[in-house]
């Protein structure tokens, strides 16, 4: 899976550079993330801009992941569009997510 | 009057609805455009009605059959091949169709109308009828007038002071346009039109035949007339034309099944908890669907038949095809669920099995795998955490 993280502020930005977020790159996703979290990052910009396509297992490696952050920290989703947006709108975990339009809008608007 | 329906176009602007059906058969609230227009042509006294078929031929040719149940009869004429992978459709062109079932048979022996089968019309017929012969022209075509700003979706019309056609423009821009008259696609002929249709050749009586007409300077006319005109010719135009109907703003559109209140309409045989259920009006609701307590239907919404819609399930402003389930966690706004695709009006398509959340959207017949249940679990303990947190931070 092709992703890269860089510090934005207080926040880790992971910028997923695949267009396809399906079953084949869902593990190395949920492991990833995971081994962020091991190192002590807490508060995580997950940038969804480059994604076109999202299934189920990806979107359920992220609810993993977020279940792990708990309380603890954060994981923001940001940039979904079209049909990515759909899925989480679909599946209710729009409701679930902290979802921005941008990275830059959620790293402005919690540390605001 | 005999009549011809064109219908064999691709209707590529209409997939994916259109991989199964083929245009004409596209339902306005559970009833094939082309069923309402061999209606329209019957009430005006068309009773000999040829279709031309190549896409998806046996769906239209099933549903017709003969025409006897509509009280008409219906022939078709096919274009295109059997070959070793099935039927393989090669459409001739508007033109061309009524060109190949003339020399067949000389079936067009009289005044005739031709007419497309992928728009609801309620257009006065015997009226045009009556016009067409005032004129005496070889060809008269249907005209509407439309906002300037929607010319360029058109073929436009230039008229002299006679009705006559004197020019076409197909889309022309807002400021290039000659008039704001466009062509509906119903045209009246005579027989003589075959002069001007050359055998066995791919021919568009819009893009070719009309403009050799004016070339000869054949008299032929336009007639604008006041109807209404609900094409369903792109996915955003069926979003629309089903809203119309359930908003009642089709006229002379006849609901399916019963009024059972204000703005609500079902089929036979429907399991509906009707106090547990909240429902917004418009909705229709078809026959043998089950619709669970604590559901949300927001209209308009038309929910088909077959269809089971789980406790819990916010359905909103969506156009939901027949033997869909809708999972008790689903939060569906403004959708179109047809053949396992969650359409959105703009077009953009999201597949229930690429996108692997048949456990949440899918065919009402398909029983979940462990995979679904999987999943299902997942999303459902996260909503329900959630949930409850929001409700622990309220009360806080």
């Amino acid at each position: 899976m092709q992703f890269s993280t860089h510090t934005q502020g207080e926040f880790t930005v992971v910028a997923i550079g695949e267009a396809r977020m399906d079953a084949s790159v869902a593990p190395e996703l949920k492991h990833s993330i995971a081994q962020l979290l091991a190192d002590g990052v807490t508060r995580i910009v997950l940038d969804l801009s480059q994604v076109t396509f999202m299934d189920s297992s990806s979107l359920g490696a992220l609810v993993s992941l977020l279940k792990m952050v708990g309380n603890r920290g954060d994981l923001i989703v940001a940039g979904a569009k079209g049909i990515v947006a759909d899925l989480f709108k679909l599946t209710r975990m729009d409701r679930v997510f902290r979802m921005t339009e941008s990275v830059d809008a959620a790293t402005c608007a919690v540390a605001a | 009057m005999k009549a011809m329906i064109l219908a064999a176009g691709k209707g590529t602007r209409v997939r994916p609805i259109t991989n199964e059906m083929p245009k004409p058969m596209i339902p306005i609230l559970r009833k094939p455009v082309m069923e309402s227009i061999v209606e329209l042509l019957r009430t005006h006294g068309v009773h000999e009605i040829v279709v031309n078929t190549s896409h998806l031929a046996p769906v239209i040719e099933n549903y017709f059959r003969d025409g006897n149940q509509l009280g008409v009869h219906i022939a078709y004429s096919y274009e295109g091949y059997m070959t070793e992978d099935g039927l393989e459709g090669k459409a001739l062109g508007s033109a061309g169709g009524m060109k190949r079932i003339q020399e067949f048979s000389g079936f067009f022996d009289e005044t005739f109308i031709v007419l497309c089968g992928d728009a609801w019309i309620d257009l006065d017929i015997s009226a045009a009828l009556r016009q067409h012969r005032e004129k005496g022209g070889i060809a008269t075509i249907i005209l509407q007038e439309v906002p300037h700003e929607e010319v360029h979706k058109y073929g436009v019309v230039k008229l002299d002071e006679h009705q006559r056609i004197v020019q076409f423009q197909e889309k022309p821009k807002r400021e290039e346009a000659v008039s704001n008259l466009i062509n509906t696609g119903i045209y009246i002929f005579e027989p003589e039109i075959f002069d001007y249709i050359p055998a066995e050749t791919e021919y568009d009586i819009g893009g070719q035949l009309f403009p050799a007409l004016v070339a000869a300077g054949e008299a032929f006319f336009g007639i604008p007339m006041d109807f209404q005109w609900v094409d369903i010719g792109s996915v955003p135009d069926v979003w629309a034309a089903t809203r119309m109907a359930l908003l009642g703003q089709i006229h002379g559109f006849q609901m399916p099944g019963k009024q059972v209140q204000p703005g609500v309409w079902t089929g036979i045989n429907v399991s509906i908890n009707w106090d547990q259920v909240k429902l917004t009006p418009p909705v229709y609701i078809g026959s043998s669907s089950k619709i669970e307590a604590g559901s949300h239907i927001t209209g308009p919404c038309m929910i088909g038949a077959n269809c089971v819609v789980e406790s819990g399930a916010e359905i909103s402003e969506c156009l939901i095809s027949d033997y869909t389930r809708i999972g008790g966690m689903a939060a569906l706004d403004n959708k179109l669920i047809f053949g396992g695709d969650c359409i959105s009006p703009d077009g953009s398509t999201m597949n229930v099995s690429e996108t692997q959340i048949r456990w949440l959207v899918d065919d009402m017949r398909r029983v979940l795998n462990p995979s679904d249940i999987h999943d299902m679990m997942l999303f459902n303990n996260m909503l329900s955490y959630y949930g409850e947190l929001e409700h622990e931070n309220e009360v806080a």
